[in-house]
């Protein structure tokens, strides 16, 4: 198992690198700078903007440092310092040495942060507001498939999948307006925009503090945001169900005599779970990466608004730091959903 | 020559032959098919969509595009029933069935028309992933080995790559290189194209560009397991070419679960084209989508719920039809409820 | 059993209608009535206080707009929004009233000008000897004591001449760096690298509490650039280092919260990045008459999206909002809590679509005057844009230093007039030989909800009048103001200029003549953008600029814009710009017509 990690480790190296050639070219090909704007800059301050950002340089030389600055571990003497074109996400100091890895750069448009300080302050509150997402998503889909598959054909299967299908069907760009209304200014219930959370993170991602303020805040946006994975999940569930009861091994469960509920959770469950785990992986991913609309809606400052924004500005390593930062979550999200395969079906096996 | 001690087709309890009359496949799964109510109605549904889309010159009566700033906002007088808030501040007016948007257009005729966009790229983004998907993953699947390899190995890096993003720098990159060819060749001609479309063609493309990846994986998977198969050995042996293998026997019997991944896909398809013309990389105006519309709509949506309700309604009720279609689809095809229902 | 189904699809898609108008049928009035922020459920942010009568005063606004802050440096900011935070953190030697457009004592309590003879102005600047630098440690506001702990670090000439020296460096490339390269002396050299020798800009300490700046030309505004964010005193201790290593050096990341320091009646208190950034009032700023001492005590101003603003705005959670979404206008004007809650101030931008004067079809002047003519701007603004605003007959708005208004110059530039559209288009059609929908026209903007509303309104309005059809193509920002600048430039384009500092040069000849920001040239020749080169109209905005009567001013400046406007048609201006806000009624405040607003002047009454 361990060398099976590590070879699809390796293996995500080249998956990243090849993603970041082909965004790096994609992105230059636009036409367009990080620096157009309705009063053009003078043409002095455009040729110094590029050379402090190292625009001027040919496309290869540039591909060539940024893969230096965010790949290669840097050995060095000198102490961090505060400049924004030397900030590094991960600095270890051993006496006189400091090791410092991954430099992702500074931000064209806001002056004032890098995509270090993205990744720190803002990917967490999409790490959780995503986590709470599918949290919700498995807590209404999960059920929601069971029943529907148990009571098949019925009037309840009938409403289970109708819901999981209306989560799939209302966008979140309607849905959170609405919410928004009915739950924040007309019943006043809970508080319309906002997040509690930030940064000093616990661990780095964690919420300081998880009060009562803090899921106020967050059950709109991940209600709204995971209800369309959870008719995912609740019609994959279904599905995987309704052929696990078929299968022969149940049969015999029964004709043993055992309880149904018995049979449904110790046999029946484990291995519906597999389908259901595959989806989690990307799901996941994707419900990081696409809470742009409902941060927008919501107010909250997570990271989602970069990845769009981002393009736009041509705020190339902004663009760069998303997708690469997108790419490695999905493998690690694949990963993970392979080694758990591993776990929940006992004939699986990795070498 | 020995008499056999027993009769073959008597074997089965209470001497019943053993062999009934077999129907193909495809007839067997279209009866199960149209036993599904809810396939059927979700079939209906598409069917009256294409009509209607169709027939939208002689459905919407006025016209889309037409803004009549006075009639701005225009609200129907059943509306406020429902929506009993608007009465200090909406004007109404009985001209226009659904209401009226914000620089006077009729949402009725939007909507009909908006059908035209959201159907087409509900059809024809599948069909470009299909083709692509499927030619990739088939060649794939049947060459196995070292070809397989690669091929699925680039198909991996391609995937780690986020969509949404992929395609609006496509767009980005697209739609800014039109402004400068010459007339005659043929980027010219696309460009023309994309117009005529009202802006659409890049989105198809876009789409389809990055959604052949799973239809790839899918049919190489299924290939994979057809491949192993006694006929498609037999074929081999008696000689019969690669073309002729693929096209004959492993492609029908596959196309099934594709067809149904791809109409599962679909309700996708349409929120990605919903998702893009929010953010504005969608269709050139005057044209109308549901998608831009819901965007338009949702932020009046505290004030004049009906811009973006109805087009949402409409859209919703789209995917509820793709999703009941490709659930029976799905259900009929699949050879072990065979024989069952 | 099948029965059940065609019922339960009929219910789910009314429950989808039933859930989307529940919560409906309470009454409007009601529901809108802006509860008691300590009424209701508990403050957004830990950080805020719900203000309660004897508890501190907290004002919550979105004047910020919906995006992130992205600095705060005054060597470097460049938006509106950066630089209202500098606004009120620093200061510069003068101060600009942001109702009445007038020149105040700032930082420096008077000045003189001294005309030299080789042409340029030497303006010595008497500053104030009682502002010490300040920050916030984290629970108040202290001052900036020097290296042995003894005494406060004041603000000097010499501060100020730091902060120019850094705007100017090469090294900070800063975009607004170019504004004092216009007027300041051998700034433009320091700038571009030509020299390396900071003493030949003309920034001369002679005390501490003096300063005198060079300025390349004898005109009006310069004491207004002096004011301006790009010459702020800084902190040279806490960017560079201090005390032998007691002060460390930050560098770039000054202002960041915990090492911020400034001067002004507010200093920065937190900054939570695309969440909230708070000031908080400043008690050692001793207060002067233009700019007084805070009421408030902290600001906080939270970002968020348009529809975001106003939902949290109507459940009593913000005080105040700028600019609520275009869609709610008339539920807001219709409803009397909120309706009463809205105002109106004029804001300096000028919306506009531009020509490119030398390409196809609309190279000829009759075509552009007739589609000029041809928009009926208030039938936009009333039932389009609807804040508001007023239409634009000219360029540089009414209310700049310079500029002509509406009062004394009701004719000037152009209006709505169909009949001598279609007369003007007539005499090119007759002449061409062509009918109106042959024409090959296109017009650009860049994608957003609102210009697209405006540019299809115009676009049937053209239709209706002139009978021409326009092709409508929405590119996405960055593409379209590359495209506008560049050889290419489209035949219409949308843009809007807002203002630098309050005057009509910064308009009329800044982005219009030759070399301007739309009418970029090589070697004195236009090659994009208006593509357009007037020799009367550089004459005239050159002479302006230099004039120093305000009433001569203004009448050089109405001839320039009816040639740039009338007889040369560069341009459709459509509307002046104005700001709606949305504030509760115990807020006490004042309207700033800059666009700027000045917090320090704001009140929030026990409520």
């Amino acid at each position: 198992m361990g060398r099976y990690i590590i070879r699809r480790l390796l293996y995500m190296l080249v998956v990243v690198l090849v993603v970041s050639m082909i965004t790096f070219l994609l992105m230059h090909a636009v036409p367009g700078g990080p620096f157009t704007q309705e009063k053009t800059l003078p043409e002095e301050t455009i040729r110094i903007l590029n050379e402090r950002y190292h625009l001027d340089e040919p496309l290869y030389v540039q591909y060539a440092s940024y893969l230096y600055a965010v790949f290669i571990p840097h050995f060095t003497a000198t102490p961090p310092s505060t400049s924004y074109q030397d900030d590094f996400l991960l600095n270890v100091n051993i006496g006189p040495l400091w090791i410092r890895w991954m430099n992702f750069g500074p931000s064209y448009k806001a002056r004032g942060r890098t995509v270090n300080d993205i990744f720190r302050d803002n990917l967490p509150i999409s790490a959780q507001l995503g986590v709470m997402s599918l949290f919700i998503a498995l807590l209404i889909g999960m059920p929601l498939g069971i029943m529907s598959a148990l009571k098949q054909n019925t009037a309840l299967d009938y409403f289970g999948m109708g819901v999981a299908i209306f989560g799939v069907s209302v966008p979140v760009i309607v849905l959170g307006p609405i919410f928004i209304w009915i739950f924040g200014i007309e019943l006043k219930w809970l508080p319309p925009t906002g997040w509690t959370a930030k940064p000093p993170f616990f661990l780095g991602f964690l919420p300081s503090s998880l009060n009562w303020e803090f899921f106020q805040h967050a059950l709109m946006p991940s209600v709204a945001l995971g209800l369309g994975s959870s008719a995912v999940i609740a019609r994959l569930t279904r599905a995987t169900l309704l052929q696990t009861i078929r299968e022969d091994y149940i049969r015999t469960a029964r004709s043993k005599g055992l309880h149904e509920r018995v049979i449904i959770t110790r046999h029946a469950m484990k291995n519906s779970l597999i389908p259901v785990v595959t989806v989690l992986g990307p799901l996941f991913a994707a419900l990081v990466t696409g809470t742009f609309v409902t941060e927008l809606i919501f107010g909250i400052p997570g990271m989602g608004k970069y990845f769009v924004t981002s393009i736009t500005n041509r705020d190339y390593p902004v663009i760069m730091g998303t997708i690469l930062l997108y790419a490695v979550f999905l493998v690690l999200a694949n990963l993970a959903v392979d080694i758990t395969y591993a776990y929940l079906d006992p004939r699986i096996r990795y070498d | 020559m020995a008499q056999l001690a027993f009769d073959p087709k008597s074997i089965g309890a209470g001497g019943t032959p053993l062999t009934q009359k077999r129907e193909s496949l495809w007839q067997d799964a279209f009866q199960r098919l149209l036993r599904n109510r809810a396939a059927v109605l979700g079939g209906s549904i598409i069917l009256l969509l294409i009509l209607m889309a169709l027939l939208a010159p002689m459905i919407a009566v006025k016209p889309f595009a037409d803004q009549v700033l006075v009639d701005q906002n225009r609200v129907p007088g059943w509306l406020v029933s429902i929506f009993p808030s608007m009465e200090p501040y909406a004007k109404f007016s009985s001209d226009y069935p659904l209401g009226a948007d914000y620089v006077g257009r009729d949402l009725f005729s939007r909507i009909v028309y908006g059908a035209r966009v959201s159907l087409t790229v509900a059809l024809i983004a599948p069909l470009i992933s299909l083709i692509i998907g499927v030619i990739y993953g088939s060649i794939s699947g049947y060459f196995g080995g070292r070809v397989d390899n690669i091929m699925m190995r680039i198909v991996d890096i391609l995937y780690a790559f986020p969509s949404l993003l992929f395609i609006i720098l496509l767009m980005a990159f697209f739609r800014s290189t039109i402004s400068d060819i010459e007339p005659g060749t043929f980027a010219y001609a696309l460009s023309r194209l994309d117009e005529a479309l009202g802006g659409l063609l890049f989105i198809f493309v876009g789409i389809g560009l990055t959604a052949w990846q799973t239809m790839a994986r899918l049919t190489r998977g299924q290939v994979l397991s057809v491949r192993e198969k006694e006929f498609v050995e037999a074929a081999h042996t008696i000689g019969a070419s690669n073309t002729r293998i693929m096209f004959r026997h492993i492609l029908p019997n596959i196309v099934g679960p594709l067809i149904v991944a791809e109409t599962l896909a679909i309700p996708g398809y349409i929120a990605t084209e919903a998702f893009l013309s929010f953010i504005g990389l969608g269709v050139n105006p005057p044209t109308p989508s549901w998608g831009s519309m819901i965007s338009d709509g949702s932020r009046a949506i505290r004030t004049y719920p009906n811009q973006a309700i109805f087009p949402a309604l409409a859209l919703a009720i789209t995917m509820f039809a793709f999703n009941f279609l490709g659930d029976g689809l799905r259900d009929a095809l699949d050879p072990r409820l065979r024989g069952t229902q | 059993m099948h029965k059940n189904f065609y019922v339960l699809s009929l219910l789910v898609i009314l429950s989808m209608i039933l859930t989307a108008c529940g919560g409906t049928t309470t009454q409007a009035p009601a529901a809108t009535e802006p509860a008691a922020p300590g009424a209701t459920e508990p403050p957004a942010h830990a950080a805020t206080e719900p203000p309660a009568p004897e508890g501190p005063k907290v004002l919550i606004s979105t004047f910020l707009g919906p995006g992130d802050v992205p600095t705060i440096d005054p060597a470097v900011v460049q938006d509106v929004n950066g630089t209202q935070i500098t606004d009120e953190a620093f200061g510069g030697v003068t101060h600009l009233n942001e109702v009445t457009n007038l020149i105040e004592p700032g930082m420096a309590e008077s000045w003189d000008a001294v005309d030299n003879a080789d042409g340029t102005q030497t303006i010595t600047f008497h500053l104030r000897d009682d502002v010490p630098w300040v920050r916030w440690n984290g629970t108040d506001v202290e001052t900036v004591k020097t290296c042995d702990g003894s005494a406060d670090r004041i603000v000097t000439a010499n501060d100020f001449a730091y902060g120019i020296y850094r705007n100017q460096l090469p090294a900070n490339a800063s975009p607004y760096a170019y504004l004092l390269g216009f007027v300041l002396k051998g700034a433009a050299d320091f700038s571009s690298g030509t020299t390396e020798d900071f003493s030949t800009v003309g920034v001369n300490v002679v005390d501490d509490q003096t300063l005198e700046l060079t300025f390349i030309d004898q005109v009006a505004y310069n004491p207004q650039i002096a004011g301006l964010w790009v010459a702020y005193a800084q902190p040279k201790w806490i960017i560079e280092g201090d005390c032998e290593g007691g002060v460390e050096a930050r560098g770039e990341r000054w202002i960041e919260p915990g090492f911020f320091q400034s001067y002004g009646p507010f200093t920065l208190k937190d900054w939570v990045h695309d969440d909230y950034i708070s000031i908080v009032k400043n008690p050692f700023w001793p207060g002067s008459d233009a700019i007084p001492q805070p009421k408030l005590d902290e600001v906080v101003f939270r970002i968020l999206d348009e529809s975001a603003q106003l939902a949290d705005y109507e459940a009593g959670n913000i005080d105040n909002v700028i600019t609520p979404p275009l869609s709610d206008l008339d539920r807001i004007k219709a409803d009397p809590a909120l309706g009463a809650e809205l105002s109106v101030s004029p804001q300096f931008c000028t919306y506009y679509y531009g020509f490119n004067t030398k390409a196809p079809v609309v190279d000829d002047v009759r075509v552009r005057r007739a589609l000029s003519m041809a928009v009926d701007r208030q039938s936009l603004i009333d039932n389009v844009t609807k804040g508001g605003q007023e239409p634009a007959q000219w360029f540089a708005r009414p209310g700049l230093a310079g500029s002509p208004t509406m009062a004394d110059h009701p004719d000037l530039g152009i209006k709505y007039d169909p009949e001598a559209a279609k007369a003007e288009l007539q005499s090119y059609l007759d002449e061409k030989g062509v009918t109106a929908d042959s024409l090959d026209l296109s017009l650009q903007y860049n994608t957003s909800a609102g210009h697209q509303a405006i540019a299809e309104t115009i676009q049937q309005m053209w239709k209706d009048t002139l009978g021409v059809n326009v092709k409508l193509v929405n590119q996405e920002f960055a593409v379209h103001l590359d495209s506008v600048k560049s050889r290419d430039t489209p035949q219409i384009y949308r843009l809007a200029w807002c203002l630098d500092y309050p005057d009509a040069n910064n308009f009329d000849r800044e982005n219009n003549a030759v070399n301007g920001s739309q009418n970029p040239a090589e070697n004195g020749e236009p090659y994009g953008g208006f593509n357009w080169k007037n020799e009367e109209y550089e004459a005239l905005v050159l002479e302006a600029a230099k004039e120093t009567d305000p009433a001569r001013r203004v009448e050089l400046y109405a001839e320039a814009e009816d040639i740039s406007i009338v007889q040369d048609a560069i341009m459709i201006p459509l509307y002046w710009y104005t700001d709606l806000d949305l504030t509760k009624p115990y807020v006490v405040r004042t309207y700033s017509s800059t666009g700027k607003q000045a917090f320090e002047k704001w009140d929030i009454l026990p409520h």
